[in-house]
């Protein structure tokens, strides 16, 4: 391999490096040593065996959303909604989880498959929308997560509250056997870490060898020549939106059932905003977002620590992921600097 | 791309960060420490419950040598998605904490589980009953849990007795977020203080006063499901209310009322628990019932350091003779500018008499809002029925549940 | 500004679109740039502009090496092209587009910017609106807006590959006019890249014909299009008889079809097209023949009357639908609107072609895209991504796409950008598709080409639909005449 070849290899590092200096330069500025800032942070998304297990837990959900939004994204589709998306199928889950009975694993499958149904049935209102009626998914995405939002809200001081006595914040807790089985005494459930497997390898597989995947891919390049070449827009671009919103929905679902044991006040908690960085820092790339979506875990995992070490501002975690989610977006399409030579230059004669 | 353009946009950047980052400060290390921790459900300059207890750490550290604090701020799933509970009170341990003030209801459940992980760290769940022998919870709480919560029915009959000093439809209205046994408790005792207080100094009948309450159905507005407190408002005062009480988390009350006060109209407001919350609009506020941590967080500690510390369920009363004195009273009372000095006298009578135990406030004939009996003519309620209330009072108007 | 390239190299893997080629340019001239398709002239005006680096060789500029990073920095030394394949449509205002890319304060005075875009663009004959979005307006006034841009940014040196596809009489007219001022008394150098040969004839100074990534001649103009054929081609194009392939059965009958766009009504139609027909459409842009196609491929919807193919009434069919029921239709945009950049051509033949199963069988069509490149002549591999194809061998592409089993067949400037060896070859495929039976409807801005390709001959005016003729007995002045509306 060449030397330009490596150097291409190794440019999606670079926002990486620049985000470590970056913050690395804010520790310095408020007196704390880098090494000792991120210490802080490697022990506290490392340190013991909980903190581990706890960084997987949330790497989970953000994960599921991530690789649904690797098809939305393939297909051209800013699925913003992918928050609310969460948040429906948590409401879902919860739903089968406080309401019926039934013997576990039913009762599991049931509410997974509720939860995906209801992240997929609120993406897909998105995508009529824009199909339909012209609005754009972004705007279509807001709206829906706000309303999702509210009718959190709506159910936990409403029809869900739990008799007096209990917290405000939520419903009461699931009953056992409505969660899912955990690790120990982690957050962490093996059959969530088994859905997650199972979702990239699908997302994998769907974009790498089947007509549909290669249709997307052709729709978010250029809608109207893969309409001449037969993609029925319309219709894929609503299943693209649905399968974005069925692991989203599913992602919801763990984080009910086993993060937390009852419906909570802000479910996801922006996890869906989360997946979206995720996407781009992976450049838009499956095989990356296990890994950049592990990194994010370890890193928000890891500043609670930081803060509680430093006593410094907690959204430092946040900044540092944001920091190389900007850097990538500024540099981040090798191609697009130039150097190596290929097209792209053209969208810089504009500069 | 040129690179003045980048340049511009990494100091964008950059700019927000240093500014966030600003609001923090660095760590001393000292020999002899007491580490304790305070997890706090919102940010800790909320202007609100959170910043509370935030100045109550603060207290410990400057009035015991060698105390440092860990806060964590915004502990709750919207702000933190990836943080638990349990995480940071493992962060905390590790730092060397031997005591968590956990300050939400919200933790109430995950403290018990960090009070089973770390027997020999103490651990106090702010408004927790769980520590109570005679609550609904007792037995549930390791012996390294206590609660501390103050006693704030008794400031908000001061604030009733403020609001049914000044009013002159004698229509009073509570602003009340959403109903349980906490918030029932409150409003029940504005309207005992207010009834007291309109037969003592105003010399009318109790029973001719008007108190409305009305649920939003939350801590604070959220369009779409709770009621708009600022329509509420507006709606209390068209209906001829000239005093608002507020309960809930945020300033509509005062707001509206102020508002309704610049063009002309006579109404009060008495607004809730951060003690500078009367200066959204000064002239029109009555006064603040707040919450002041700091002298039982500074008890706690030291009894913790000493070795003394036993399990507790604290609902802490006021030093009544100093109300205002923040290195004293749990729960206080701050007179607003609104006060009259005949009223302000007047008001002055009425805490006096509480701190006696002359005045007691909730003390029988009393009914449920349904009709039944509550209280025995002078029958005093215990703690436990003053915590447990089941329904509002009779002659409150608006739903029990 | 004085101009040489020196020995300029420049190779994508195996393909050497650049193999050292030295020329030059001096000021106040018309340079015209020939050659069949992918012998390398996209590719060397794009060293020249900046927009890629050569391998090898040096551009001299007034007796300095210079070498650019991008185009801007192109610019910056006075060069400025204007690309083959659409530019990007951003949907932002004329002004806007026009304010972009020049450095100075963050905030522009728009109003200023103004006034000095139709300043600039009188003294250069054109005529623009700075306040309509870019997306509204044609690929002509595009074309123009860019060149004030480009002007206006100092550019001492225009080049334009391949401007007149795609772009009015009248466009061409003033576009060429406002080349001969800007060269004449401006001194600028203008570099026209073109297949049409007598574009180049009429504008041009000199003429360089490259071939296989080499220069193999300079022409010093007037000189007859036969000596400038004869440099293009190693052999030359033969010209086949055309025969006629009619049959008695109707592929195609319009019934008092009526459309509309929202500008031009077109119809009443009333049409028939048989087997093995070619049918051309003749007619300025925009006057109803690619509503016509379009509505044939079921892209527009009938505001009334019938569209019958092969004896089934298929009005309120939809595009895909039709698509299955045989009816191909090539658009005229390629890489805009035909071809999807960043695919290979593989994974167009994949969509293209009716799907089997889920999971796409790579071998099997890997086999069919390399008879179609053997088929098509085009010059590229399987897994060539489009945007790596020359201009022409995109259009090659284009053909190949459309299905085998289609019976109506519907093509928009079928040969746009092809050299004249290739169009005449594409038509001989499209003979053969006829001979076979089906019925081709097609629409070109080159009348020539309509009358020598065509069974019948229909022009539009204004929606209007004339009488039908008979190539072989047409002229190309009684077309001009109904072009015009004498119907
Ligand atoms: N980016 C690229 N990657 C790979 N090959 C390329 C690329 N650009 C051009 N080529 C190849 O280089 C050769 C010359 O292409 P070029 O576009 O310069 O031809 P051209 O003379 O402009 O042809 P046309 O008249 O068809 O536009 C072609 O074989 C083409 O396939
Ligand atoms: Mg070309």
């Amino acid at each position: 391999m060449t030397g330009r070849a490596w150097l291409r290899r190794l440019w999606p590092l670079a926002p990486v490096l620049g985000a470590l200096v970056i913050t690395s330069g804010l520790l310095l500025l408020f007196g704390v040593s880098p090494f000792e800032g991120f210490g802080a942070l490697l022990q506290g998304a490392f340190g013991t065996e909980a903190k581990v297990l706890s960084v997987a837990a949330f790497w989970v959900p953000l994960t599921l959303a991530a690789a649904g939004l690797v098809v939305a994204f393939t297909a051209g589709l800013w699925n913003i909604g992918v928050e609310g998306q969460i948040v429906m199928g948590a409401v879902a889950s919860s739903w089968l989880a406080l309401r019926f009975d039934a013997p576990r694993p039913i009762l599991l499958v049931a509410e997974i498959l509720v939860a995906m149904a209801a992240g997929a049935l609120w993406a897909g209102v998105v995508a009529i929308f824009k199909t339909r009626g012209g609005v754009h998914e972004i705007f279509g995405g807001l709206a829906l997560n706000n309303i999702a939002i509210i009718f959190t809200n709506y159910l936990i001081s409403g029809p869900w509250q739990p008799p007096e006595g209990g917290t405000f914040r939520g419903t009461v807790p699931f009953p056992e056997k409505a969660l899912f089985p955990l690790l120990g005494v982690s957050r962490l459930s093996p059959l969530s870490i088994a859905l997650t497997l199972g979702a990239l390898a699908a997302v994998y597989f769907i974009l790498r060898g089947t007509y549909w995947g290669l249709k997307l891919d052709a729709l978010g390049r250029n809608p109207k020549s893969a309409f001449l070449l037969g993609v029925s827009s319309e219709r894929e671009m609503i299943l693209a939106m649905m399968f974005c919103g069925a692991l989203a929905g599913l992602g919801g679902s763990v984080r009910v059932l086993s993060w937390f044991d009852s419906l909570r006040q802000s479910i996801s908690g922006g996890i869906g905003f989360l997946a979206l960085l995720v996407v781009m820092l992976a450049l838009f790339r499956v095989v990356l977002v296990p890994f950049v979506a592990f990194f994010f875990s370890a890193v928000l995992s890891g500043s609670i620590s930081l803060q509680l070490r430093t006593q410094l501002h907690s959204s430092l975690g946040g900044i540092l992921t944001s920091v190389m989610v900007l850097l990538v977006l500024l540099f981040g399409d090798y191609r697009q600097l130039g150097i190596f030579g290929s097209r792209g230059g053209k969208a810089l004669a504009d500069e | 791309m040129s690179k003045r353009f980048l340049f511009r946009l990494m100091a964008l950047l950059i700019i927000p960060a240093l500014l966030l980052s600003a609001c923090a400060g660095g760590t001393v290390e000292e020999e002899q420490e007491f580490v304790f921790g305070v997890v706090l459900v919102g940010p800790k300059n909320d202007r609100g419950w959170s910043q509370a207890h935030y100045e109550g750490g603060q207290y410990v550290e400057e009035n015991m040598p060698g105390a440092r604090m860990i806060v964590f701020e915004s502990l709750n799933p919207a702000d933190k998605p990836e943080a638990t509970l349990e995480g940071v009170v493992d962060d905390m341990v590790a730092d060397g904490a031997q005591l968590v003030f956990t300050t939400s209801d919200e933790f109430e459940e995950d403290t018990l589980g960090a009070a089973e992980k770390y027997p020999e760290v103490t651990f106090i769940s702010i408004s927790g009953d769980d520590a109570w022998a005679e609550g609904q919870d007792a037995g549930k709480a390791p012996p390294n849990l206590g609660n501390i919560m103050g006693r704030m029915p008794d400031m908000k009959a001061v604030a009733g007795c403020a609001a049914a000093l000044a009013t002159e439809t004698g229509k009073l209205a509570y602003l009340g977020p959403l109903i349980n046994f906490e918030t029932r408790r409150l409003a029940a005792s504005a309207y005992l203080g207010a009834r007291y207080c309109y037969d003592e100094f105003r010399g009318m009948d109790p029973d001719d006063l008007e108190y409305t309450v009305t649920w939003i159905g939350f801590w604070f507005n959220i369009p779409g499901v709770t009621l708009d407190p600022t329509e509420v408002t507006t709606n209390f005062i068209d209906s001829g209310a000239d005093v608002v009480l507020s309960g809930i988390d945020t300033t509509e009350a005062i707001v509206v009322s102020g508002q309704r006060a610049d063009q002309g109209e006579r109404v009060f407001a008495v607004p809730y628990d951060f003690v500078g919350a009367c200066d959204e609009k000064p002239e029109i506020c009555l006064g603040v019932p707040y919450f002041n941590w700091g002298p039982d967080y500074l008890e706690t500690a030291s009894a913790v350091e000493a070795g003394s510390w036993e399990q507790e369920w604290e609902w802490n009363k006021a030093a009544w003779d100093a109300l205002d004195d923040r290195t004293k009273t749990p729960i206080g009372w701050i007179h607003g500018p609104g006060l009259t000095d005949e009223w302000k006298a007047d008001l002055e009578t009425f805490i006096d008499g509480m701190a006696s135990g002359d005045v007691v406030v909730w003390k029988g004939p009393l009914n449920l809002q349904d009709g039944t009996t509550y209280l025995e003519e002078g029958e005093v309620a215990t703690g436990q029925q003053i915590w447990y209330l089941p329904q509002l009072l009779e002659g409150m108007e608006g739903p029990s549940k | 500004m004085h101009i040489q390239l020196q020995n300029i190299h420049k190779h994508f893997g195996d393909v050497k679109a650049n193999d050292g080629i030295t020329l030059e340019f001096e000021p106040g001239k018309i340079y015209g740039v020939l050659g069949e398709n992918g012998a390398g002239k996209t590719t060397l005006m794009k060293v020249l502009s900046g927009y890629h680096k050569p391998d090898h060789g040096t551009i001299v500029i007034d007796w300095t090496d210079r070498s650019f990073f991008s185009p801007a920095d192109a610019l910056a030394a006075g060069i400025g092209m204007i690309y083959q394949d659409p530019l990007d449509v951003p949907s932002m205002r004329t002004v806007e587009n026009y304010v972009l890319g020049r450095s100075g304060a963050l905030a522009v005075d728009l109003g200023k910017a103004e006034e000095e875009l139709t300043a600039f663009a009188s003294t250069v004959g054109f005529e623009v609106n700075p306040r309509a979005y870019i997306d509204t307006l044609s690929l002509g006034e595009r074309q123009q807006l860019e060149l004030i841009r480009l002007l206006s940014l100092g550019a001492d040196l225009l080049i334009l590959d391949e401007p007149t596809t795609g772009i009015s009489a009248d466009q061409k007219e003033q576009l060429f006019n406002s080349l001969q001022k800007l060269a004449g008394k401006d001194g600028k150098i203008i570099i026209l890249v073109s297949h049409k040969l007598s574009e180049v004839q009429e504008l041009c100074d000199e003429v360089y014909v490259l071939r296989r990534g080499r220069k193999v001649g300079g022409v010093t103009l007037p000189a007859t299009k036969q000596s400038l054929v004869s440099l293009m081609f190693e052999e030359l194009p033969k010209r086949t008889e055309r025969a006629s392939y009619i049959r008695e059965h109707t592929i195609m009958q319009l019934q008092d079809l009526q459309l509309s766009d929202g500008r031009i009504l077109v119809g009443p139609l009333n049409l028939e097209l048989h087997a093995g027909e070619v049918l051309g459409l003749a007619g300025l842009e925009g006057s109803g023949q690619q509503l016509l196609l379009r509505a044939c491929a079921g892209l527009v919807e009938a505001e009334s009357g019938k569209i019958i193919i092969e004896e089934r009434d298929m009005t309120r069919f939809g595009y895909h639908k039709r698509r299955e029921e045989g009816v191909a239709y090539m658009p005229s945009g390629r890489l805009e609107e035909g071809l999807v950049e960043g695919l290979s051509l593989t994974d167009h033949f994949v969509l293209a072609e009716p799907q089997h199963g889920f999971v796409i069988q790579r071998e099997r069509y890997q086999q069919l895209t390399e008879e179609r490149i053997d088929e098509y002549q085009i010059v590229g591999q399987s897994t060539s991504r489009v945007e790596e194809l020359s201009g022409g061998n995109q259009q090659r592409a284009l053909l190949a796409l459309l299905r085998k089993s289609a019976r109506l067949i519907l093509l928009e400037h079928p040969t746009r950008g092809l050299d004249v060896r290739s169009a005449e070859w594409i038509w001989q495929v499209l003979f053969q598709r006829a001979a076979e039976g089906a019925g081709i409807i097609f629409f070109s801005a080159d009348l020539d080409e309509i009358i020598e390709r065509s069974d019948r001959i229909a022009a539009f005016s204004g929606g209007q639909m004339s009488r039908i003729v008979t190539a072989d007995q047409t002229t190309t002045d009684e077309l001009g005449h109904m072009i015009g509306g004498e119907l």
